[in-house]
């Protein structure tokens, strides 16, 4: 028994059995990852989908209608592999910089294999470490300084996710050639293939362990986080007044602020209006910028938005730190800040 | 070398009718003038961004819309340059060949 997919190739429907799927899948993406210089690279893979559908077609006797492994198998042999497609220009300009290529390695998550989310696999991968010893030396540290989780929730946030067959083998830092990839679709495939043929009962209760540890561990993250920084309330609270001080000064009308905010001396805002800008801005930074992130998250969760680039990530949270800094620095030496002052102390402390 | 050829044989195909790649696929196939059918499509887009061809999408009977090819006007003329070019050689080679037996003999 094999669990069918139903896709759309070419404008026709499908029914095709789960592994013939994944073979057609990267083999289409080694197409695509053929083709990328050329500029009409995805008109050639559409118009050979649309081949291969025909070619369905062809085999297609009525009472067998699921596309099999061995159908696709026999498509891809007369269709040909990729590196069989060379168009004679390019091929010697391909081969040399496929080889010629050094092999990138960049910082990712991996998703194939985590606890969390894939950080310090990821950074085992990224310096050829054996991830088992890496985490436990983590969790060890991670009880002493508590600072080391901050700095794996910032990872989580900023490394992106390995997605691609490129940017998995990026990850591992090995050249990205034609043969690596295949590898590693075909890799992932089998790793997959063997784990569930071969799954017994202790497999299963393990597999529950570990996941049920997982969860524990991260809302015992959570928690901790929480507790490890009662300064996060206060700092949210300050950044909410800063965030009205904006909204106030901008929208010129301080007096229904008064109250919410006794913080300031606000008959003294209007009387340092260079001041009182600067703070505008850094409270609409500092206030819009997790708007924008969650946002952003939110869209990419459930909508389809793009991840956010890593650099883009980097500037916004730089961006962020400046701001808040910038605000509290000219909010303590703001002559209008009265009682500020003691408050943001306890802050800073 | 073969590529060419093969460029020359597509262009001949669309001269005389227009018609979709699975046809022209057949008749190379049939001719023995290629090996694996992907090896078409990346030459169709080559010779369709050179200006060479054109294609419009015409409903089929059965399945999706299929794109037919056809020479444009800029094709012809190339066509009848590598006519010339192929005579020319042919001729060449044959000429040798003829050399080659006359002085074996």
């Amino acid at each position: 028994m094999k669990k069918t997919l139903t896709v759309n190739l070419g404008g026709t429907i499908y029914n095709i059995d789960e592994d013939a799927y994944a073979l057609l899948d990267s083999y289409l993406n080694n197409l695509r990852y053929h083709f990328r210089k050329n500029p009409e690279g995805e008109e050639i893979v559409r118009d050979m989908e649309v081949r291969i559908a025909e070619l369905f077609d062809e085999r297609a006797d009525g009472r067998n209608c699921v596309v099999t492994l061995e159908n696709v198998e026999a498509v891809i042999a007369r269709m040909g592999k990729p590196e069989e497609l060379n168009d004679a220009e390019d091929e010697a300009a391909d081969a040399e910089t496929d080889n010629g290529r050094k092999a990138v390695r960049r910082l990712f998550r991996n998703p194939d294999d985590k606890v969390l989310g894939g950080v310090v696999s990821g950074v085992a991968a990224y310096f050829k470490l054996d991830v088992v010893p890496l985490r436990l030396l983590l969790l060890v540290a991670g009880c002493f300084f508590q600072w080391l989780l901050l700095v794996y929730l910032a990872a989580w946030i900023i490394v992106p996710l390995a997605r691609t067959a490129t940017e998995k083998l990026q990850m591992r830092g090995e050249p990205v050639n034609m043969e690596n990839i295949g590898r590693t679709v075909t890799g992932g495939f089998g790793r997959k293939d063997g784990g569930s043929g071969e799954r017994s009962v202790w497999r299963k209760v393990g597999d529950v362990i570990v996941r049920v540890i997982g969860l524990v561990l991260k809302l015992c993250l959570v928690l901790l986080v929480v507790c490890l920084l009662p300064g996060l309330l206060v700092a949210l609270v300050v950044v909410f007044s800063l965030f009205l001080a904006a909204v106030g000064v901008l929208a010129s009308v301080p007096a229904l602020l008064y109250d919410l905010s006794p913080v300031f001396d606000w008959n003294a805002v209007s009387s340092f209006p260079l001041a009182a800008g600067f703070l505008s801005v850094c409270g609409l930074l500092v206030a819009g910028i997790p708007i924008v992130g969650l946002v952003q998250a939110i869209m990419q969760a459930f909508g389809n938005w793009k991840p956010m680039s890593t650099s883009v990530k980097v500037v916004l949270v730089l961006l962020w730190l400046v701001a808040l800094v910038a605000g509290i620095v000219v909010l303590v030496q703001s002559p209008f800040a009265n009682s500020a002052i003691p408050f943001v102390d306890n802050v800073m402390l | 070398m073969r590529k060419g050829m093969l460029e020359y044989c597509i262009l001949l195909l669309l001269h005389r009718e227009a018609s979709y790649a699975s046809d022209i696929i057949q008749k190379l196939k049939a001719a023995k003038l290629i090996v694996v059918e992907g090896t078409l499509y990346p030459l169709l887009t080559r010779l369709k961004n050179d200006g060479l061809l054109a294609y419009e999408w015409v409903e089929s009977t059965q399945g999706p819309p299929r794109k037919y090819y056809r020479l444009t006007n800029d094709g012809a003329e190339f066509l009848r340059d590598l006519e010339a070019a192929w005579d020319e050689l042919a001729e060449t080679v044959n000429h040798l060949r003829n050399d080659i037996k006359t002085e074996q003999k």
